[in-house]
């Protein structure tokens, strides 16, 4: 995949800068899914999720004209996502002292008990994996390359790899059971 | 099963519990309408809360200043009423987006001064339109 879909995210974002709305439109589908699943991984709730996602699509507009690789763009989204949600967890701290709870990569158990009748049996393993794994695996399937993994986890280029290999064979083990 | 086909199923168990909600995917696309092809960026430089106001209920303020090219805008954020400046001073047409409301458009006085309508809240970006044909655009900011 990566070569392919790197120069792909490079030609979107030259088309989207020169006014194509289908070329856009296809960079916010194929980066949405990652944006939302990083507002996830800091506890964020809907409505801050949503307002993380479209701010972080707005700030690619007022930039759209200086980016300097635009193969690079879905790596300055992840990253410009961490921010984005660090800024609204302490805007929801100034706002609401006290007690933050532990953020989830998937959601509370209640509200998985109504989903699991439609998850496969893929999706009842990932929930017994440690809460990292979860999260690596959840951003990995959005397509990211490693670069894109890197800077939406804050984790070092060299061990999302590893990391990756990991917790993929963590999830085969729990699928074997 | 092999690894494709397990990241697919990744992905599907994902979006089953936790898809992204078409509104969101929605205002990412319209994202772009907003763009102003040409205007310098002004960026968020510093943002700080001003000292509470003894007596005054809520009263909490911030100033924020953007930084462009040859450009500061400074913006007061008050309970009651959110003020700025243009820094030079210069008279303009000033366009006030609002991503969830739209767009209203007032302007900035001969010494840069303007009074941004309404109670503004949300995520705001102004547009300048300087006399001599160029604009400014502020980075988007949650007041």
């Amino acid at each position: 995949m990566p070569q392919e879909e790197l120069r792909d995210t490079g030609e979107l974002v030259a088309r989207a800068r020169a006014g194509d709305g289908a070329a856009w439109a296809r960079l916010v589908e194929r980066y949405s899914g990652l944006l939302w699943a990083i507002a996830r991984s800091h506890g964020l709730s809907d409505a801050d999720c949503g307002d993380v996602v479209q701010t972080c699509w707005l700030r690619l507009v007022e930039r759209l004209d200086q980016i300097l690789e635009p193969a690079a763009v879905g790596g300055w989204l992840a990253t410009t996502a961490r921010r984005e949600c660090r800024r609204t967890a302490q805007r929801r701290n100034r706002e609401l002292p006290g007690d933050v709870p532990e953020p989830a990569a998937v959601p509370a158990a209640d509200q998985v008990v109504v989903a699991r009748e439609r998850l496969c049996r893929v999706g009842s393993a990932l929930q017994d994996l440690p809460r990292r794994c979860q999260l690596l695996l959840r951003m990995f399937a959005q397509a990211p390359t490693h670069a894109e993994l890197a800077a939406a986890l804050e984790m070092p280029l060299g061990s999302v790899g590893p990391t990756r290999a990991r917790c993929l064979a963590h999830l085969h083990r729990r699928l074997a059971r | 099963m092999n690894e494709q086909e397990l990241v697919r199923q990744i992905r599907a168990a994902f979006q089953a519990i936790d898809p992204v909600p078409e509104g969101v995917l929605a205002a990412g696309r319209s994202a772009l309408s907003w763009r102003v092809p040409g205007a310098g960026l002004a960026e968020l430089a510093g943002e700080q809360d001003a000292p509470a106001r003894p007596g005054v209920r809520g009263g909490r303020e911030r100033t924020l200043t953007f930084t462009g090219p040859d450009v500061t805008v400074e913006l007061e954020v008050a309970d009651e009423a959110v003020t700025g400046r243009l820094t030079p001073p210069s008279p303009a047409r000033l366009r006030v987006r609002d991503a969830v409301r739209g767009e209203v458009v007032t302007s900035a006085d001969e010494s840069g001064r303007f009074l941004l309508p309404g109670a503004a809240e949300g995520l705001v970006s102004l547009v300048f339109e300087l006399p001599d044909a160029s604009s400014v655009v502020t980075s988007w900011i949650r007041l």
